[in-house]
This record gives C-alpha cells, sequence and structure tokens, in this order.
C-alpha cells in the first residue's frame, strides 16, 4: 500500500485533531487510529495514558495556563505574580508582552503541532519580567522564561536596547529551549548548543510568522527585530536569511555569525559560540523554507519538530542534524519527494550534504527510509 | 592596591562586554561600594567555577579580582550565581556597559 503512507503522513496532527472533533465517524476513526501509531512511533517521554487521553478518551488536557511575575528589578524568580491566565490586561506593557507572546507560542506549537504546552503535557508557562536593572537579556532557567528591560539605566543618548519581551520572537524562542529541554535536549556547547540555539530561532521566527500569517517569502526571519534602540545601527540580533548582516555599529561592532561551514567560529566563548554558529543551521532551515513556499511553520516548521521531538539528542551535530531532517521528509512525504529535496538544498546552502553517503534513505533513526508507512508498521510490529 | 577585572559573555545576542577597574582610580565612594560588594560576595571564598549547568541565553561572568596579597577568580552565570554575588555583577556589569 505504498500510497496510503502518504495520506497517513502528510496530514498534520493540528489536522487529525480537527478531524477527531468534526469529521464523521468513519473520518473520525482513521484519524484516531492514525494519532495513536504516530504516537507509538515518538516511542518516548509520553506514557500509555497519555496517548490514551490524547486519543479522546479525554482524562484532562491542561491547556494554556500562563503566569506572569514582576522581578521589580531584583534578581530573586519569580517574583511577584502579577497577571495569571484569563485575568485581564494590566497597565504594564511588558507584563501583557510577556502573557500574550508566551499565549502566541502556546498557540502555535498546539494548533500547528499537537504538542500541548513546553512538556507536552499543559506544563505552567511562567514568565519574570524587570529582572535585575538595565539587565540587556532574556534567558531561560530551566524552569522559566526572564526578561530584562535592556538598558533603561542608561543616559537615553547611550541606550542601544529596549526590553526583551517587545519582540514576539524572543518569547518564542526562549519558551523553544524549554521544548527542547524535554525533548532532543541539546547540550549546550559547541555544534549541538549551536543547534539547540538554532531550534530556539527557528520556532521563534515562526511564532512571529504565525501570528502575522505570512508566507516564508515575506517573512522577514530577522530575530529580535525593534530590540535596538533608535541609537544603534541595525535592524536586530541575528538574520536567519542573511546570517552575519543584522546589525554593523561602531560600538556594537558587526553581527559576528557565518552563513556558511566554510566560516565556522572556533571560539570558547558563548559556550563555544552557541549564538554565533546557530547562523549557520538557521539559513538551511530559511533556505528549505524557502525553497518549498507557502507558511514555513506547515513544512518545513513540522520536519524541524519531528527531528528535534524523534530523532535529534543530546550531543547531535549539524551533521546529523541534516541527516535527520533530510530523514524525517522522507517519512513525512515520501523518499525523493520535494519536501525532501527542498531539505537536501537548504542544507547545501550552507555547506552540509544532507543524508551523505548514505543515499536516499538518510541515516539512522526510526528506519531505513522506506517511508513513513513500512516505519510506521515496523514500529508496532507488523512489518519488520 | 586592587585591580577587577570583569567579563561579561553569552546571553541571547552572544556580545561580550568587559572593564578593568582599577579601585584606586575610582573616586572613594565608588571604590567603596565595590569594596563592600566584594566582602558581601565573600568574593575571595568562592570556588572558582560555577557555570554548570549551561542554562540558555544566561550570561556567563568571569571575575578576577587581584589584591598585594591575593588573586581569585570566579565563573558564574545569571542561572547559578550566589545571591549574594548579584549585586556585584549588577555594578560590574553597569561599568562594563557604561564603559564599552
Amino acid at each position: 500500500m505504498p500510497h496510503r503512507h502518504s495520506i497517513l503522513c502528510i496530514i498534520p496532527p493540528y489536522m487529525m485533531h480537527e478531524i477527531v472533533m468534526n469529521g464523521s465517524p468513519e473520518q473520525r476513526d482513521f484519524a484516531l487510529r492514525s494519532i495513536t501509531i504516530s504516537e507509538q512511533l515518538r516511542a518516548h517521554r509520553r506514557t500509555a495514558l497519555e496517548v490514551m487521553s490524547f486519543m479522546g478518551a479525554r482524562p484532562v488536557r491542561a491547556g494554556k495556563k500562563r503566569i506572569v511575575y514582576d522581578a521589580k528589578n531584583g534578581s530573586k524568580l519569580p517574583g511577584a505574580e502579577v497577571r495569571q491566565e484569563g485575568d485581564d490586561p494590566v497597565s504594564d506593557p511588558a507584563v501583557n508582552e510577556a502573557y500574550d507572546g508566551s499565549g502566541i507560542t502556546y498557540d502555535l506549537f498546539f494548533d500547528v503541532y499537537g504538542r500541548d504546552s513546553i512538556d507536552g503535557n499543559g506544563l505552567r508557562l511562567d514568565s519574570t519580567v524587570h529582572y535585575q536593572k538595565g539587565y540587556d537579556n532574556a534567558f531561560w532557567n530551566g524552569q522559566q522564561m526572564v526578561y530584562g528591560d535592556g538598558d533603561e539605566d542608561l543616559p537615553e543618548s547611550e541606550r542601544m536596547f529596549n526590553r526583551f519581551t517587545s519582540a514576539l520572537d524572543v518569547i518564542g524562542h526562549e519558551l523553544t529551549h524549554g521544548v527542547t529541554s524535554y525533548e532532543a535536549n541539546l547540550a549546550y556547547w559547541d555544534q549541538p548548543g549551536a543547534l539547540n540555539e538554532s531550534m530556539s530561532d527557528v520556532f521563534g521566527s515562526l511564532v512571529k510568522q504565525y501570528q502575522r500569517q505570512q508566507s516564508a517569502a515575506n517573512a522577514d526571519w530577522i530575530i529580535g527585530e525593534g530590540l535596538f534602540t533608535a541609537n544603534v545601527n541595525g535592524i536586530g540580533i541575528r538574520s536567519m536569511k542573511a546570517p552575519g548582516t543584522a546589525y554593523d555599529d561602531p560600538v556594537l561592532g558587526k553581527d559576528p555569525q557565518p552563513a556558511h561551514m566554510k566560516d565556522y567560529v572556533n571560539t570558547i566563548e558563548d559556550n563555544g559560540g552557541v549564538h554565533i554558529n546557530s547562523g549557520i543551521p538557521n539559513r538551511a532551515f530559511y533556505a528549505t523554507a524557502v525553497e518549498l513556499g507557502g507558511f514555513a511553520w506547515e513544512k518545513a516548521g513540522q520536519i524541524w519538530y519531528k527531528t528535534l521531538t524523534d530523532k535529534l539528542a543530546e550531543r547531535s551535530n549539524f551533521q546529523d542534524a541534516a541527516n535527520l531532517t533530510f530523514e524525517t521528509a522522507g517519512e513525512l512525504f515520501g523518499a525523493g519527494s520535494l519536501e525532501q529535496q527542498a531539505v537536501r538544498t537548504g542544507w547545501s546552502e550552507v555547506g552540509i550534504a544532507a543524508g551523505a553517503g548514505t543515499g536516499e534513505n538518510g541515516t539512522g533513526g526510526t528506519g531505513s527510509g522506506d517511508g513513513c508507512f513500512t516505519a510506521v508498521l515496523r514500529a508496532i510490529g507488523l512489518a519488520k | 592596591m586592587t585591580k577587577i577585572f570583569f567579563e561579561r559573555t553569552g546571553g541571547f545576542m552572544g556580545r561580550k562586554v568587559n572593564a578593568t577597574i582599577d579601585l584606586d582610580d575610582l573616586p572613594d565612594e565608588q571604590a567603596e561600594l565595590l569594596d563592600d560588594l566584594l566582602d558581601d560576595a565573600d568574593f575571595f571564598e568562592l570556588p572558582a567555577d560555577l557555570t554548570r549547568p549551561a542554562m540558555p541565553d544566561a550570561f556567563t561572568y568571569n571575575i578576577t579580582v587581584s589584591s598585594d596579597e591575593r588573586q581569585h577568580s570566579v565563573r558564574v552565570s545569571d542561572a547559578t550565581a550566589p545571591d549574594d554575588l548579584r549585586p556585584l555583577l549588577e555594578e560590574l556589569s553597569r561599568q562594563a556597559r557604561m564603559r564599552r
């Protein structure tokens, strides 16, 4: 049944959920079976109970739960609770940005990839704003998102950064670090660390594109647009489309990101340049998405999401990511499909041969590359 | 004489800022503030490396303090810094950002 596999694999989870909710009994049955099978394929971090609840036996789907805290310019986390799920907006824009931004990020992961929050099981999304004074940064501390106000403590003529909640993709970026920690758990140094960073930029950018309903061709692919004040000569922190071109400023210097493996930066700073070399996989994703056209979160995003959640591991490097996204594209869309070719094109743009030396069938992962359906059958014990 | 070498790396942007501060060159008030913050942090008793586990986008701070009698270096991150050290990190970051 070679043509059935494409049906089974192309329908994204959000559509499956729609079918379960709204389809005819036959459609619903098909969708439920498909979801069950793809869930079994995931193999890790989901108990049978969770799979059953996911199928519609519906004990509880925890849903979107956000809390925003205010550190009041101190360092103590999480700080004082200022807005929780369902509350009306408050007068502090940083609080509302953290609330809305984490909500849109939740929506992308749930609506498009069928993921219920950071852990896939409704984990509460905690954000703290107004962290310290003059804190020109945002980070994920293993449990929550933390945002500073930029360099509001300097004289206005010297300020370079606005508050970090002001860029939606920064919020998506931080929350994706949480997702990564529950999935591939990529080590935060060298190439695995740069991949970890890149995944956060990819889904951070997709959150922004999803909110704006922008196609890959129309998106700006800038990370952190609006974070710089008018004192800085730059459009944002990073460019996924053209790494190394986001800013060029007398004080900040030039955007140091490479756009190709030949310019890979070897350094011990920044955990081995995780925010520098992420430019390489960032551009591979951009190039894949543009090659595919349409909305980047649909096909390219789905390939990257499945690779992050099912295939990448703690020590995966760029070559692994290329091979595994290629393999995933083959499973989702068929070996030799346009989608799989686009992934190869994307990585070749940055000097990495996806699936090199292993033929079209890719490496490792769930199967020998004979497509999704066989892999599914193998996973549930119906094929060898 | 006390000298502080400070460097902040990593963060969302991966930008490095640093400052070398000679307390003798500072107005008394500022030199006393830094002396107090070093005392409050028990700086010379801190372990040299407090950077693990690495947390995404957190800053990493390298601080070396040398005086006539002693020298000590500490590496910490936003996610791992002891509470008593944070005011010193904040003050040194402020100086490094202003001096850039």
